[in-house]
């Protein structure tokens, strides 16, 4: 029991008390508030490549060339929880004027609801960044006929190989090849504990290119056969043992640890984007002995397709931004000047305007002959300039995707025929393509 | 809110014997309340703003469409539209009956188990205690820790379970995690490994609450173990036993972790549970609405079925 003081007057012990209790309170409840008014010239950054990868050193930049400005970076890591926190930073009000989207789902989500400022205009106004309007070829996002966001950096697929295992079965590197081919050469490379691929291409990507998944009035476009053929494909090269086994995939979640198994050996070929090439030149934490080249990603039957990668990393300026002018100056700077600082990070820039060299040293590390055929990833790169795009449908984008990802599973475990994945995908899209509409 | 006069005195009481007249008991209690709320107010600022803001959000929620992104301004009301759909669902359903036999098996296995362990436990065997403790440690292990050690140890190619089945002359054993119809089992399988231990130790204090002198009674009748335990030790378990299936079965229907960790709800949708599919819906496809719908019928079904559980022993215990 509480001891009292004289009549009315609370003792220490419950002053003390009191104090902390509302000191809690208080805490607690300043749990919601925000960090205060940020200065107006302030910009708030928020990005998924860590700061020493190039966005400090751009910043730096920046602000050196605006002085009197600053640039507050903050990182979000680029999964569902990191998206999670961007996405409720921005509706609840947290001061930020300018961020990157990576995942097209979530590109999807914030266009579609208003996050993104309309930067046509000031596109209009930039005759340096005029490709950013080009319809034909974009590497914008377009919603209608306005911008939403500008993809800073290209993302080209292509094959790597073994050299090692390559030279071993006397294959001569592709530099032109189809997807049957591609199927050709991964069965002669296999050997003994190595298995010829780890993943076959998107074929239907590669046969039909941008919003593949839509018809043009905007329907579940699954029913064509290049999605069948691309099922069909993974199921009969992991059933032949030239794919790697996809329970091994499942059991082991090695989709996000792909490079471990390539450098110790698995596989001998590998569809992969420029980011995994920084796991083959650190030899301290991913050590190996072979060398690595670059073929093309593998083309459609008649020689043409497109290439599986697209124009990513998306800025976007926030339309809650009271710094608009300064966070457009910035989105400028980033894509233009800005750009041979993100390269660093291995970054191609979309405009294409870091020069290749450059541009090879700081995807291939600092000693890149000892670790890739230099001149077979300038040739697949840049001189044969993959075919790239921009989607811009994207209704129910995140149903389709795991819709895609759950049948591709059951397929290529052996569990389910293709042709019944494909039709389980072709009514889960229709059914959440139809649902979005009602809602729209 | 009625507060109780500190000396035990009922408010209104007459004087004393002494003389002295007891204060008006609202003068002694208020200041006193007063204390009492200022100790509790961190602890009901923080059930206030973790339990019953989000609380009564997800039931405000469940008659809207909101996808997070679009703001508080996007919040749209729909009525019961979202309770419709859900019953229309088929995603739902197929993560209803998921649900179901996770629980279904998982629940009644782990007590089982649990049971008898706690038996075994209850005798009078060398290093006991080393053994209760042994057996306890899975319930208290991170969950990261067991879904990691579990995908090792039942890796289709190189796990050591399936090892061990190929020495026993299994040439075709389960790819657990890789198949659609082998990784609830596996689930299940690490549910009841992780629970028994608790349930054992439940029903251990349980045990050694046990009435001695019925037991006395029965020996001096010359009754068997199987008859003492039917008619002495089963009965005076069932609180317990009930306990256990409620609190073990709310627990599967909210099982999150194992499955977000190991399976992520595959391969297809083999392990979407209820918990894992109001994930997908909320914080992959942002429907926040539907999520909500869904949390709100998930939370009614547990709720029925725990009353149905409760009623069904009442009568059935020992002391009743």
């Amino acid at each position: 029991m509480i001891g009292r003081g004289r009549a009315g007057t609370p003792t220490r012990r419950q002053f003390l008390a009191g104090c902390a209790g509302l000191a809690s309170a208080a805490a607690l409840g300043g749990c919601s508030a925000g960090s205060g008014a940020t200065p107006p010239n302030t910009l708030n950054v928020w990005g998924g490549v860590p700061p020493g990868s190039g966005p400090a050193a751009l910043i730096d930049a920046f602000t050196a060339a605006h002085p009197g400005t600053e640039v507050a970076y903050t990182r979000f890591v680029n999964d569902d929880r990191g998206n999670l926190k961007l996405d409720t930073a921005l509706q609840g009000g947290v001061d930020i004027d300018v961020y990157f989207t990576y995942q097209t789902k979530a590109l999807a989500l914030r266009a579609e609801s208003g996050m993104t400022l309309d930067i046509t205009d000031r596109l209009a106004d930039e005759p340096e960044l005029a490709p950013f309007l080009d319809r034909d070829n974009p590497t914008a996002y377009w919603d209608g006929d306005r911008v939403r966001a500008l993809a800073t950096a290209a993302e080209p697929w292509f094959v790597l190989f073994n050299e090692a295992a390559r030279e071993r079965a006397g294959i001569p590197l592709p530099t032109r090849w189809t997807v049957q081919e591609f199927e050709e050469i991964t069965r002669e490379i296999r050997a003994d504990g190595m298995f010829g691929t780890y993943e076959v291409p998107d074929s239907a990507r590669i046969a039909l290119g941008p919003d593949y998944w839509y018809t043009p009035d905007g329907g579940s476009n699954f029913s064509d056969p290049h999605f069948l053929e691309w099922l069909e494909l993974g199921q009969r090269m992991i059933r032949d043992r030239v794919a790697y086994p996809w329970t091994e995939v499942l059991a082991r979640n090695l989709d996000a640890y792909q490079h471990t198994a390539f450098v110790s050996g698995e596989f001998a070929t590998w569809v992969n984007a420029p980011y995994s090439l920084r796991y083959l030149y650190n030899e301290k934490d991913y050590p190996h002995d072979f060398r690595v080249a670059a073929a093309p990603l593998p083309t459609a039957a008649d020689g043409t397709g497109w290439n599986q990668g697209q124009f990513n990393n998306f800025i976007m300026i926030n339309p809650q931004s009271p710094r608009q002018d300064l966070a457009w100056e910035f989105v400028r700077f980033w894509v233009t000047e800005g750009s041979k600082h993100m390269a660093v990070g291995g970054k191609i820039p979309t405009l294409g305007n870091v020069p290749q060299e450059e541009m090879l040293t700081s995807l291939l590390g600092p000693d890149p002959d000892r670790w890739f055929d230099v001149g077979s990833f300038r040739r697949v790169l840049f001189e044969e300039r993959p075919h790239l795009y921009v989607d811009s449908d994207l209704t129910a984008l995140p149903e389709i995707t795991l819709a895609v990802e759950q049948q591709q599973d059951l397929c290529w475990i052996g569990e389910r025929s293709p042709a019944d994945s494909i039709a389980s995908i072709d009514a889960q899209a229709a059914a959440a393509i139809d649902r979005y509409r009602k809602a729209a | 809110m009625t507060v109780t006069a500190p000396t035990g005195i009922p408010t209104g009481a007459p004087a004393s014997r002494t003389g002295r007249a007891t204060p008006p008991a609202a003068s002694v209690a208020q200041p006193r309340a007063w204390v009492g709320w200022l100790f509790i107010a961190p602890n009901l600022v923080g059930v206030a703003l973790f339990t019953l803001v989000p609380l009564v959000s997800v039931v405000l929620l469940s008659f809207t469409e909101w996808n997070l992104v679009s703001g508080f301004g996007g919040i749209e009301f729909v009525g019961l539209e979202n309770f419709v759909n859900v019953f229309r669902d088929p995603g739902f359903w197929n993560s209803v009956v998921l649900t179901l036999v996770y629980a279904g098996v998982s629940v009644p296995l782990t007590t089982i188990l649990g049971l008898a362990l706690g038996l075994a436990l209850n005798r009078d065997i060398p290093g006991r205690a080393a053994l209760r403790a042994i057996f306890f440690v899975p319930y208290i292990v991170s969950v990261v820790a067991i879904g990691m050690t579990w995908l090792m140890l039942m890796n289709p190619s190189s796990g050591l379970v399936n090892q061990v089945l190929g020495a026993l002359g299994l040439q075709d054993a389960p790819a657990w995690f890789a198949s659609s119809y082998w990784a609830l089992p596996a689930l299940i399988v690490i549910a009841v490994w992780g629970g028994v231990g608790y349930a054992a130790l439940i029903y251990l204090s349980a045990l050694q609450d046990a009435p001695t002198q019925l037991y006395e009674a029965a020996d001096l009748d010359g009754a068997g173990v199987w008859t003492k335990f039917r008619v002495i030790t089963w009965p005076s378990l069932v609180p317990t036993t009930v306990f256990l299936l409620v609190t073990l079965f709310i627990g599967a229907s909210q099982g999150f972790g194992l499955i977000a960790l190991i399976t992520a709800g595959g391969p297809g949708d083999a392990t979407t549970t209820l918990p894992y599919y109001m994930y997908q819906t909320g914080f992959q496809f942002y429907r926040f609405g539907y999520a909500s719908a869904i949390g709100m019928v998930t939370f009614l079904g547990v709720l029925a079925l725990t009353l149905l559980t409760w009623r069904a022993q009442r009568g059935r215990a020992l002391h009743d």
